[in-house]
This record gives structure tokens, sequence and C-alpha cells, in this order.
């Protein structure tokens, strides 16, 4: 993964605009999308970092609404939600994107400790209990990744 | 029979019938009180049976006339004695009565049978003196009494007045015009009536006129009742039982509440101080060691360590009750009088009913405080697992960027040695961990507060200087800070805490400025305080969050941002150094126009000492 790294630009100072969040290209084909919402700024830009590394196409929202301006563009694989969030919530967001018949699989991102019982509440796919590792990050992300990276 | 008759003989039935039920009475429950009584109506009686048997025998002899004479005359003073039963009469009073009296009977004797007119005067006027002197008395002691005893002191006072009135016409009549006699005889009669159904109902109440006038108090005292668990203290419960039960049986009353950590009887003394009785002394522990009614006629006797108290609070009868509830001890309730016959034997009974309702309130007020101290430990478990629960949260979140940024550091070095450095994730896991630092600071800063020692070691402080300094810290945005004093103000605080203080203030203020309007310090002093203002254009607070600002973990509902103090530790602490510096903290805000944060502090004086 040399090449992913030489001379590229850094990817925690990229910015968060759709358009520039696609980068790395690891096939000739599309890389699968990932949406990464939360209200830590740092956090989305370490996650965005190390997925960005790892070849998927990072689309990060630092709020519900961005969150659900973006997946109206995109077409990610996986939805990384953190549920603490404020005016609207991990849960509100969950429930606008099975309003909009959205089957987008979703993994829980929390600090709390009731992380399981929530992602059953919104019907996720898993969750990643804050504070994750590397490889917690990438497992999880890793079960969602489409055959050869296809677009949805 | 003319009507006249009629009712002069009523008159006298009456007063034979009264003589007749004081003396059994005083058969039955011998005292001195019971003794007087008989004595007064006795002599009465006698006079009435005397003149009656003369009507019908024969004129009575002259030596009947001045025995007759002796009887009427020692009237007032068997009154005066009376008096002394029931309240206190000076001890020169009774000489001089005793004196007028033999003064009297010796004149009535040497002049008999005629019995000259200054020597009626004479006997008449001592009749008056003595009567009104016993009236004031009654009255006197009326007002100092309440319920049941006030009534029949009242009663008392009115048969006084109603006597000597009589005797006063009765002395006055052979001076009147023959035409108006049978007139003055007649208001005579009435008079006579009066005061002897008023005596008999004041001395010796019949039980059921005795219950009709401990009615009503005793009814308003129950209606009351079952508020008084609720009274804010322990102490204002105790003042209203004492006063209910005053007011109940016409006496004082003391409640005396068993401590058991010093195992002992706590009375609360008007003068706010308390008393403490072993069980077992005195009357009170007695009684609460016996666990039933204990009732002293004479006190004094009966509990010599007291005597001096007993003598200078005018005590001479106590009836002391325990107050317990099934087999808890509460307490005891004492009642005094001046004098045994203020209580009736019902009263014993009335005792233990006051007490077992004092106990009903007491433990009624024992079950209330249990059941708010188990909440209030509830509560404190509640609030300790939130804080941890809250905190672990907050320090999740930095850490989840050092942990995961840092093992991607790691691997990206330890794969590609020779890739340059990421600067931009080094720089967001010193971030983060600074971050950390700052919440485990406020943390502990938060748990010091609860212990009540935030704040150290004080020196003088000129705030104007320090408000300067924490604008100047934060270098780049020294343009939206701004300092307004006019002149030092100088008080003694933790300079370490203050600064805290105005930073946490400073800072609050830009991050809910985004648009990056100015901060303003103001520092000037006031009414004998140092006040200081830090004021912003920024989003505001939201009115109902206003209330909550400066709880532990309270954020307003329209903070979007929760990068700094993000566990709303900040103001929570802000106003632990203020308060523990004596001070005041309140801010006024408005939604999208900004927030000024007022803080007083005292200057000298009001420095408490560490």
């Amino acid at each position: 993964m040399n090449d992913l790294w030489a001379g590229g630009p850094d990817p925690g100072n990229k910015p968060r605009s759709q358009g520039a969040a696609r980068q790395h290209p690891r096939t000739e084909g599309h890389n699968d999308v990932v949406l990464v919402v939360d209200d830590d700024t740092s956090i989305l830009d370490t996650v965005s970092a190390i997925l960005s590394g790892e070849g998927y196409d990072v689309v990060s929202a630092a709020s519900g609404q961005e969150a659900l301006a973006a997946i109206s563009r995109e077409l990610p694989v996986v939805i990384l939600l953190d549920m603490r969030m404020p005016v609207m919530d991990g849960w509100a967001v969950a429930r606008a994107l099975r309003a909009q018949g959205s089957t987008v699989p979703i993994v829980v991102m929390t600090a709390a400790e009731s992380a399981q019982r929530w992602a059953d509440e919104v019907g996720a796919e898993g969750f990643l209990a804050k504070p994750f590792g590397l490889d917690e990050l990438l497992s999880t992300v890793e079960r969602f990744r489409g055959p050869g990276g296809r677009r949805n | 029979m003319s009507a006249l008759d009629l009712v002069s003989a009523l008159t006298q039935l009456v007063y034979v019938v009264i003589f007749l039920s004081v003396a059994t009475r005083a058969v039955r429950e011998p005292s001195s009180a019971h003794a007087d009584m008989t004595l007064f109506f006795g002599a009465v009686a006698f006079i009435i049976v005397v003149a009656r048997l003369a009507a019908v025998i024969g004129p009575t002899p002259p030596w009947l006339v001045t025995v007759e004479i002796a009887i009427l005359m020692a009237l007032p003073y068997v009154l005066l004695r009376l008096v002394d039963d029931f309240t206190k009469v000076r001890s020169i009073i009774s000489r001089a009565a005793e004196l007028g009296l033999a003064a009297g009977i010796v004149a009535a004797y040497a002049t008999a049978p005629t019995l000259p007119t200054p020597v009626l005067l004479y006997i008449v006027a001592y009749f008056f003196v003595v009567s009104i002197y016993c009236a004031s008395a009654f009255i006197a002691a009326g007002r100092r009494s309440r319920g049941v005893t006030r009534r029949r002191m009242q009663a008392v006072s009115l048969g006084s007045i109603l006597l000597g009135t009589d005797i006063l016409i009765a002395g006055l009549t052979p001076l009147a015009q023959p035409v108006d006699r049978a007139a003055l005889q007649a208001l005579q009669q009435l008079l006579g009536l009066g005061s002897g159904v008023a005596y008999y109902l004041g001395f010796a109440p019949p039980s059921i006129l005795r219950r009709a006038w401990q009615e009503p108090e005793l009814r308003a005292f129950l209606a009351r009742s079952a508020s008084l668990p609720r009274l804010p203290t322990t102490l204002d419960i105790v003042r209203e039982l004492e006063h209910g039960a005053a007011n109940s049986t016409g006496t004082a009353a003391r409640i005396g509440l068993w401590q058991e950590d010093v195992a002992k009887l706590r009375f609360w003394q008007d003068d706010g101080t308390t008393a403490d009785v072993e069980a077992g002394q005195q009357l009170s522990g007695r009684a609460f060691e016996l666990q039933r009614a204990i009732f002293s006629t004479d006190p004094i006797r009966d509990n010599p360590d007291a005597a001096a108290s007993y003598r200078s609070r005018n005590v001479g009868a106590v009836l002391a009750a325990p107050i317990t509830a099934g087999e808890r001890r509460l307490g005891v309730l004492i009642l005094t009088a001046a004098r045994p016959p203020i209580f009736a034997a019902s009263d014993i009974e009335l005792a233990g009913l006051l007490a077992d309702q004092a106990a009903v309130i007491l433990e009624s007020r024992a079950l209330i405080d249990h059941a708010a101290r188990v909440r209030a430990r509830e509560e404190a478990t509640r609030l300790k697992e939130d804080f941890l629960s809250a905190a672990a949260h907050d320090l999740k979140t930095p850490l989840t960027t050092v942990v995961a940024q840092a093992e991607f550091l790691e691997r990206r070095a330890t794969r590609e040695p020779t890739a340059p450095a990421d600067i931009a994730g080094i720089k967001r896991v010193v971030r983060e961990s600074k971050r950390l630092a700052g919440l485990v600071a406020d943390l502990l800063d938060a748990t010091r507060l609860e212990q009540g020692r935030l704040v150290g070691e004080r020196e003088p402080v000129d705030l104007a200087t320090l408000a300067q300094e924490v604008c100047g810290h934060d270098g780049g945005d020294r343009g939206v800070c701004e300092v307004q004093a006019n002149a030092p103000v100088v008080g003694v605080y933790d300079r370490r805490r203050v600064e805290q203080l105005l930073e946490n203030l400073v800072e609050n203020a830009k991050k809910y400025s985004p648009q990056r309007t100015p901060v303003t310090i103001r520092v000037w002093q006031q009414d004998g305080e140092a006040r200081v203002t830090v004021r912003d254009l920024g989003i505001g607070i939201p009115a109902a969050d206003l209330p909550r600002i400066f709880e532990r973990f309270s954020r307003a509902s329209n903070v979007d941002d929760r990068r700094f103090h993000g566990m709303g530790l900040g103001l929570f602490i802000c106003r632990g150094i203020v308060e523990e510096h004596g001070g005041r903290i309140w801010v006024e805000s408005e939604i999208g126009k900004g927030s000024t944060f007022h803080v007083a502090l005292p200057i000298g004086d009001g420095r408490r000492l560490n």
C-alpha cells in the first residue's frame, strides 16, 4: 500500500465534501463507499483517514442532516452512525433512512454501554463500541465490502 | 307566695344542692380545694337553713345571730383561700384578710345584737373589698391560662363580682327608702343565685361541662394534627404539639423527646437552650421509665431536685404521660399548672390521649424522614452512577481518536518506515490527548468541589489585572476579548481558581460566539463586592435551560459543539469556585443576542478563614 500514500494528500486534511471524499482508486472500477456520521470531527477525520487508507471511498457527515443529504447522492455499502448527536441524533437519522425506503446497513458507533441495545433499536447490522481499535474498525467494515469493490 | 319569695326559695335551694354536691366530692376526693369549697357553700347553706328554721320555730337567739355574722364574715376569707387553691395569693394579703376578719368578728360580738351602722358598714366594706380582690385575682389567673382553665376562672371571677355586688347591696338595703327595699332584695336574691351557680361551675364543673369547655381546643388540635408531620423541623412539630396539649387541657405543656444517642429525654426551652433528663430522673423521666402517667399534686415534695424551678415557674401540679408508639418509646408529655384543682381526674386520660396523638404524629414524621433519607441515598447513588456513566462516555470520545489514530500511525510506521510522517494524524492524537487531560482535570475538580475543597490558599488578587491576563492567554484570539476596568479590584482569593473561573467563562463565551463576535470582561466594585461580568454576543441560552446551567453535566439544548469541556462541568466548577469564595454567580441571556455571566465575590471582610 506504499503507493497509496506517496505524495498523496493527507487523508486527515481532506475536505469533507462528498465530491472530494472519494480518493485512492483501488481498482479500475468504483470503490465501496462508506458513510461516516459523527459530530466529533476528530473521530470523523481519524475514521476517514483509516478507511481511505484501506481503499474505501469515505463520505463523512458531521451531523444527522448532512448524513441524510449525503445518502441521497451516494450509495454507501454501510453507514457508521454515531448515536448521540445534537439536533438530529442517530435514532432520527435511522428513522428517516427507513422512511425513505433505504436498506443500507447501519453500524452504530457509540461510547455508551447500551451499544447493543441501541443497535437493535435502530435495526443496525452491528455496532462499534468507542473506543474501538484499528482492527475492530476494519473487520467490521470489511463485512460489508462488495465483491471486487463493486458499486451497489 | 310572692314571686320574690319563689326566687328566694330557689336561690336557697340551689346553694344547698351545691353544698351537698361539693361536700360529697370532698369526701370522695379529699383536697384543700374541695374542703374550702365545702366550707364556702356550707357557710351559706348554714345561714339559709337557720333562717328557714327561724321562720318556722321562732326568732333566732342573739348568740346565733352573732355566729351567723361570724360565718358570713368568714365567707370572703374562705373565698380568698379558694383563690389560693387555684392560683397564688401573696401571704401578706392572706394575713391582712385574717386580721380584718378577726376585727369584724370582735366588733360584731361587742355590739351584738344591735349592730350599729359603722360596724355594719365595716362588715360590708370588708366583704366587698375581699370579694373584689378575689374577682380580680381570678380574672388575672384566667388571662394567664387558656382553654378550659380560662373558662373556669372566668366563671369564678364572675361569681366573685356578683357576690361582692350582692353583699354591697345587702349592706346598703337597710339605708334605702322602704319602697325600694323590696326591689333591692329581689336583686340581691338574683345576684346571689348567679354567683352561686357561677362558683359551682367554675370551682367544680360537672364533667359534661368540663368536656364541653375542652372540646373547641381539642377539636382544633386534632383537626390540625394531620398536617403536623409535614412541618419543616421536628422542633416545629414539638412546639405545635405542646401548644395543642396546653390549649386542650388548659395547662402549660412541654414535650421531651428521647434521644437515642445520649439516652436522655430532651426538652427544648423557650430561650433556645435544651435540657436533658435521664430516664428515671425527675417526674418526666419516671413517667418515661415506668411507661405510665404520673400525677403529682405536690411536685416539690415528689421531685425536690427541681424545687427551685417549680417555685420560679409557679408550678404546683404536674401530670407526666409517656409518648409511646407500640414498642417505641418516643418521649414524654408534661402538663403543669399552678395548683392541682386545675386538673380533673379525667385529665389523666386526656393527657394519655394527647400523648398517643403526639406519638402518631412523631412516628409519621420519623417515617417521612426515613423515606426521605432512603430517597436521598438512592438519588445520590443514581447521581454517582450517572456521573460515572457520563464521565466514561465523555472520556471515550477523545479516547476513540487516540486509540484508532495511534494504531493507524503505528501500522503505517511499521509497514512503510520511509513514508513521510502523517502530521495531521499525529496532531489529532496530541490534541485529543490534551482534551482527555482537560476532562480528567475537570472530573477531579468536580470531585473536589463536592467535598468543598476546591479553593485552596488565598492571597490578594487584583481581578482587573487577572482579567487582562486571561484575555491575553489565547494569543490568536486577542482581538475578540477585551477588558473594561477603571481601577484595580483587589480581594483575597485563590488566584489559580479565580483564573480558572475567568478562563472557563471566557472560553465558554468564545465557544458559543461562532461569528467571532467580541467577548467583554467588565470588572468593578459595588456595594462592598467585587463584580465581574463576561459578556458575549453569541448564540445565547434558551430560557428553559437557564435554571440548570450551573448544574453538573448540564448543557444548553442548543449547544452543538461538544469539543471543549464536553462534560458540561465547566459552569458547575465555576459555580463551585465562586460559592467556596462566598460569592454568587448568575447569568442573563437571550437567544441569538448573547449571554452575560455575572460574578459577585466578597472583598476582604467576606473572606472565610481557611
